[in-house]
């Protein structure tokens, strides 16, 4: 996957207007059970330092400019992966009216804006267990397969 | 009063406790019996009635209606895992299973789409409902195949030219 993030990945989470039960699972990924920190990943405190935007929440109105500013100031090469069902298609959440329904609308405003990110990965799940999370990284680092694909059936 | 432990100490506490982390993409995950996870539809199943789409809370399954197709798209990426589909559904299409590994780098991985061919009506010959719901509803109640293959609208239109009739004669 992502060549050009070989050593360890450094993270800034940044939640959006969730219900933190995702940024709870954060948290029990990197403790001593699931421990996240094997595979180099590391919490930091400024979005300048992070190579990753850990987003959770459905990107309320009130959080957008300031997670756009987030964006911003991270440095290239810049990834999202977009936590949970409100990260990633907006939840139950995704049609009211103080939010802007997950990271695929945010997309769209990022590049209206002139914006670039050079890739997205997106964790379903409500909230994401510790070991999606997990896998998530897995994924990113390229260490297991990619599982999920679409699928299209017909009833005759 | 808890005793601190000296670093020589906590070393050997440390090797007899052993290792608690687990080795998670490597082995076999923790679920149990009990979790919910993505669901799956069953096509060979599925009439298209659409409960689903009605008990969905977050509208991750969505009903897209053409004139000669129903699609059921299920947007696993906005799914909340509550299983409601999975309760309601009439002819147990709708299944739970306890995948989580969903992780991806594409947003289409995330849609699946079931395909309903329209039933075709008998007068005007435009779609309506599907063709396995007409086949479910003749096969459940003792609706005649004739009333069950016309359309909502003509069923409607032959009422009330029965009833415009029935003033006018009598």
């Amino acid at each position: 996957m992502s060549e050009s993030v070989k050593r360890s990945i450094w993270v800034y989470h940044l939640n959006t207007g969730g219900c933190n039960a995702c940024d709870i699972e954060v948290l029990d990924a990197l403790t001593p059970w699931f421990d996240a920190e094997r595979f180099g990943v590391k919490l930091v405190p400024s979005p300048r330092q992070a190579d990753v935007l850990l987003l959770t929440g459905p990107v309320t109105i009130e959080a957008l400019p300031k997670v756009v500013n987030a964006i911003e100031a991270m440095p290239r090469p810049r990834y999202i992966v977009a936590l949970g069902s409100c990260g990633v298609g907006g939840g139950i959440w995704h049609d009211t009216y103080s939010t802007i329904g997950g990271v695929r609308e945010l997309l769209k405003i990022l590049e209206a804006r002139g914006v670039k990110v050079d890739g997205v990965y997106y964790v379903p799940g409500c909230p994401v267990r510790p070991e999606s999370i997990l896998y998530a990284i897995a994924l990113f680092k390229g260490l297991v397969e990619k599982k999920v694909k679409s699928e299209v059936a017909y009833s005759d | 009063m808890v005793r601190v432990l000296k670093p020589v100490e906590l070393i050997v506490v440390a090797s007899e406790k052993g290792r608690v982390t687990v080795k998670y993409p490597y082995q076999e995950p923790l679920v149990t019996s009990d979790f919910r996870g993505a669901i799956r539809i069953d096509a060979s199943k599925c009439i298209g009635c659409g409960a689903c789409v009605k008990a969905c809370p977050p509208n991750a399954l969505e009903l897209l209606e053409s004139p000669e197709r129903l699609v059921i798209r299920y947007f696993v990426g906005r799914c909340i895992f509550c299983w409601r589909c999975v309760d309601v559904c009439p002819v147990k299409a709708v299944v739970g299973t306890r995948e989580f590994e969903l992780a991806t780098d594409r947003v289409e991985d995330l849609f699946n789409y079931t395909v309903h061919r329209r039933a075709e009506c008998r007068e005007c010959g435009s779609g309506f409902a599907t063709r396995r719901m007409v086949e479910y509803v003749t096969e459940k109640s003792a609706v005649s195949e004739y009333y069950a293959n016309e359309c909502p609208e003509c069923r409607k239109a032959k009422i009330l030219n029965a009833v415009a009739r029935r003033r006018g004669g009598v």
